[in-house]
């Protein structure tokens, strides 16, 4: 579903992903692992166009994009959410469901009022639900907890409706209960949906993954279950700080 | 996002009307600056859409103010086109430099494209204020007045054209409101809070960007054919970035992205102007000190300020939460 060769891109003479090459399955959930600094959201940046590669290309659902643009990527159905809240500050939550659908929906370019369109309005209800936000949908963002926002930045993402979910640290920041809350929402997502997660949480990480790709220094240091994760004792080096026993 | 709420449907509708019961009382000086105040109306509301909504800061408006004065003017006195012709062709020629503009700057952001925006209008000035064809810094008179005979009406008359130019100012506001509150709008509102996030969700905001600013466009350069009929004449004068400037004074001075607060800045720049002038000479300079109170008193503008005060009586004082993060505060505290 997506398919990334070789990437390269480097900064100066800093390479931040080197020769990275990561294939997602339909339906598979991928689990990015990789400490701070290893180039996780840089590949992100990557597959989804904020970051054009120095080398390498990228497949989405066979066709490739390498040249597209951002925009291009998402209309093709390739959706993020980001690590840090990029969401639309000064209006309400509901207002930033409703561009989310009406850019997916092609509603942004009519001159019928969005929020007048049942079938927006029934997607907002859906989407908001799912992120534990319909009590707030008339807030503005900006009076609403941090919590929250976390929350409004998967849903951003979600209610795009896509083929391919990239989310950065979704729980970064955020208390156990909606780490707890964040686990369900993941596992009630459609099955078809492909999903790739930046997280920390190894415990989230290891029981939602069906695969786990570890990143260190901008390369891909290991790649299999999370059983296999758990065992290998190169990922306990470099991410759990476990010593070496072979 | 914009909503056409009863505050702005009570003030426009106070505005439009008062400048109207306004024509009768007042002499042919009066009507005159009822007039000049309805094309500005439509002016600050064609650039409030794109700098108050689209996060645009304009500065060709002026320019595409003049590009409608001088096709309704040149169609007219030069070629002797019916203006009934002339006015939808002007509308049209605004409309087409306005997404070319927009295509061209919708890369840029913040100054880059307010200094963009100077540089087209400039080059539009100057190409007018040079060019001997389209009567060079002289200008251009014998611009003829729409014949609207067939409605019973007489454009001749002082008072009859200002209920015109009133009447053109209501239909702005209304294509102006209907265009903000479709789903197109909400996404312009979108890219100005955040247009990296909407490029993200697959938007290709730089197409947006360019339409509204047509649209913009065409609102401009109707205004300018107001102000073309009215004198008979036009020149590069008034589409230079004084008059650009002029118009963002007002969008600010009225309140910049509220639609109607531009509208009642255009009235009172008009009125001060008018007042002020009778007393000093220096009146730029009280028109000065009032914009810099607005600035300095919240930025919101004169009508801005009021709409404030009326939606926010009762602000909420904690932040809200969602209910997970309650449940998780609970499940701290009791542990």
């Amino acid at each position: 579903m997506l398919e990334a060769r070789n990437l390269h891109k480097a900064f100066g003479q800093v390479r931040v992903t080197n020769d990275v090459s990561i294939a997602v399955e339909k339906g598979e959930r991928r689990v990015v692992l990789g400490p701070n600094g290893a180039g996780k959201t840089t590949l992100f940046n990557i597959l989804v166009g904020e970051l054009s590669p120095t080398s390498g290309t990228i497949r989405l659902g066979g066709e490739d994009v390498t040249g597209h643009s951002v925009e291009a990527r998402a209309k093709r159905g390739l959706a993020r959410s980001y690590q840090k809240n990029n969401l639309f500050n000064d209006l309400t939550i509901r207002d930033n469901l409703a561009l989310a659908i009406a850019t997916a929906t092609g509603a942004a370019s009519r001159m019928g009022d969005t929020l007048r369109d049942p079938a927006i309005v029934e997607r907002i209800e859906e989407v908001a639900a799912r992120v534990n936000l319909r009590e707030l949908l008339d807030q503005p963002v900006d009076s609403v907890s941090y919590g929250a926002r976390r929350q409004l930045e998967v849903g951003l993402a979600l209610a795009t409706n896509p083929r391919v979910l990239l989310m950065d640290e979704p729980t970064s920041g955020v208390g156990p209960e909606m780490i707890r809350a964040f686990h369900d929402l993941l596992k009630s997502l459609p099955r078809d949906l492909t999903v790739l997660i930046i997280e920390h949480d190894m415990d989230l990480a290891f029981d939602v993954a069906d695969q786990v790709t570890v990143l260190n220094y901008g390369e891909v240091v290991f790649e299999g279950t999370p059983g296999d994760t758990r065992e290998s004792s190169l990922v306990n080096e470099i991410y759990l700080g476990g010593s070496v026993d072979a | 996002m914009f909503q056409q709420t009863r505050t702005k449907t009570i003030t426009i509708v106070l505005l439009l009307a008062g400048m109207a019961l306004y024509t009768g009382f007042a002499g042919f000086y009066g009507r005159e600056l009822i007039i000049e105040a309805a094309y500005l109306v439509i002016l600050a509301i064609s650039l409030d859409l794109v700098a108050g909504y689209g996060g645009m800061i304009s500065l060709c408006h002026g320019a595409i103010f003049g590009i409608g004065a001088y096709v309704f003017a040149v169609l007219t006195s030069m070629y002797d086109i019916s203006p009934l012709i002339a006015l939808p062709a002007a509308i049209v020629a605004g409309a087409i430099f306005g997404l070319f503009v927009g295509a061209v700057t919708s890369k840029t952001s913040g100054i880059f494209f307010i200094m963009t925006t100077l540089a087209f209008g400039q080059m539009v000035y100057v190409y007018v204020f040079e060019n001997r064809a389209l009567g060079g810094d002289d200008g251009l008179s014998g611009v003829e007045r729409i014949d609207l005979s067939w409605l019973g009406l007489d454009m001749g008359n002082s008072m009859q054209f200002a209920w015109f130019s009133i009447v053109l100012a209501g239909l702005a506001y209304v294509v102006a409101a209907a265009v903000l509150r479709s789903g197109f709008g909400r996404t312009l509102v979108g890219i100005r809070s955040n247009e990296g996030r909407m490029r993200a969700l697959g938007l290709p905001v730089r197409r947006y960007k360019a339409v509204a600013f047509a649209i913009s466009g065409a609102l401009a350069a109707l205004a300018g054919t107001i102000a073309a009929q009215q004198t008979m004449f036009v020149s590069p004068q008034m589409m230079g970035w004084m008059m650009s400037g002029e118009a963002l004074v007002i969008v600010i001075l009225g309140g910049l992205g509220t639609l109607v607060g531009p509208a009642v800045g255009a009235v009172l720049f008009v009125f001060l102007q008018h007042e002020v002038s009778e007393l000093t000479r220096y009146w730029h300079m009280i028109v000065g000190i009032v914009l810099i109170l607005v600035v300095v008193l919240g930025n919101r503008g004169a009508y801005g300020q009021i709409e404030h005060m009326i939606m926010h009586r009762r602000r909420p004082v904690a932040p809200a939460k969602s209910s997970l993060e309650a449940a998780s505060e609970q499940e701290e505290s009791h542990a």
